[in-house]
């Protein structure tokens, strides 16, 4: 995912805005990392590029 | 027979239903050569080995809203719907997967500039048409709930270079996406699948800015749905189970606040009363 796209992403269950964590970048997008939620303290993975922003209860579906 | 599933198995088997029918794919979207679009389920194809849309469903393993069957109705006018599109220069990794019923974009009449977001994107064919039509100051966003399908989107995202498209792993009930921030939402065959589309279009009415469209294929019921076809889960990812009456359709929608709420159902052959219905509704 490219970082600029934090202004529209929320998290899916509170709404709240996310703090953005990378730990692999490449050519300006982020491949790893993650995404906390603050408010209501759930931590979304980047993997592959690709935010997962399923609830917790589903990320192992 | 009456469903006794909760909302989270339903979503866990459609997840696993369509993992699985993706899975060939993504193995052969490593590959280096890739056919383009040569045997693709929406686009014309004369001698489709996969087929998710036509006929040959029993062989393949690959279905859609296609495969599935009540009795002696065939859905198999879905071939057809991506034939006006500009699908010839997508690879076959991208059009093999497009389970959808309908193509929102040939209709969505989407403009430069503006921001798109498609539920249910699977392997991105429709994400890739509209990244095309809203040009390089529009983007579009694709979120879907499967990590298959998403892997493949990723894939085919690199093949074609779209650069103005970005995917997440989400759930369309659950969007991960900020209030107002979108122009239009498409969808194609997809919320039929989630067992609360009321919440579906309360997240849709959400994330539009004001004056946004919706505008989403769908199946629907124009006669009330069988009692024995409701519990069945394999008709559930087949996208009949899960769908609803029109009408009721159209009354969720409204519910979530939409207005000049809209459908035009196209029922398929065989007078069950399954039909392909392009809805379009604006948030105020």
């Amino acid at each position: 995912m490219r970082p600029d796209l934090m202004e529209i992403l929320v998290c899916p269950l509170c709404k709240g805005d996310l703090e953005l964590t990378a730990t692999r970048e490449e050519d300006g997008e982020i491949i790893e990392g993650s995404l906390h939620c603050a408010a209501c303290n759930e931590t979304y993975p980047i993997e592959d590029g690709i935010p997962n922003m399923l609830p917790p209860d589903l990320r192992e579906a | 027979m009456t469903t006794t599933r909760t909302a989270d198995e339903i979503r866990s088997e459609v997840a696993k239903a369509y993992g699985s029918r993706v899975r060939g794919t993504l193995l052969r979207a490593d590959e280096e050569e890739l056919p383009l679009a040569a045997a693709s389920c929406c686009a014309p194809s004369p001698a489709s080995d996969v087929s998710c849309c036509g006929d040959a469903t029993t062989t393949s393993g690959v279905s859609c809203c296609g495969s599935e069957t009540i009795d002696d109705v065939q859905i198999t006018n879905v071939a057809k719907l991506y034939a006006d599109a500009d699908v010839t220069d997508l690879p076959s990794t991208v059009t093999d997967v497009a389970f959808g019923c309908g193509n929102p974009t040939a209709i969505a009449a989407l403009q430069p500039g503006q921001d798109v977001l498609d539920l249910g994107s699977g392997g991105g064919i429709d994400c890739f048409l509209a990244a095309k039509m809203v040009g390089p100051a529009g983007r579009v966003y694709g979120v879907d709930m499967t990590p298959e399908m998403l892997a493949l989107a990723r894939k085919n995202q690199a093949k074609v270079g779209a650069t103005n498209v970005e995917f997440r792993l989400g759930e369309i009930e659950h969007l991960p996406m900020a209030d107002a921030s979108v122009d239009v939402i498409i969808s194609n065959c997809v919320i039929n699948l989630s067992p609360d589309k009321d919440q579906v279009f309360r997240e849709a009415f959400r994330v539009l800015r004001p004056g946004g469209r919706l505008q989403v294929s769908d199946i629907v019921w124009t006669k009330p749905v069988p009692d024995e076809v409701k519990g069945d889960m394999e008709q559930w990812a087949g996208c009949i189970a899960g769908a609803l009456l029109e009408s009721d359709y159209l009354a969720k929608i409204a519910a979530a606040g939409f207005v000049d709420v809209t459908s035009d159902a196209k029922e398929y052959p065989g007078g069950k009363g399954i039909a392909s219905a392009a809805v379009v509704a604006t948030r105020p």
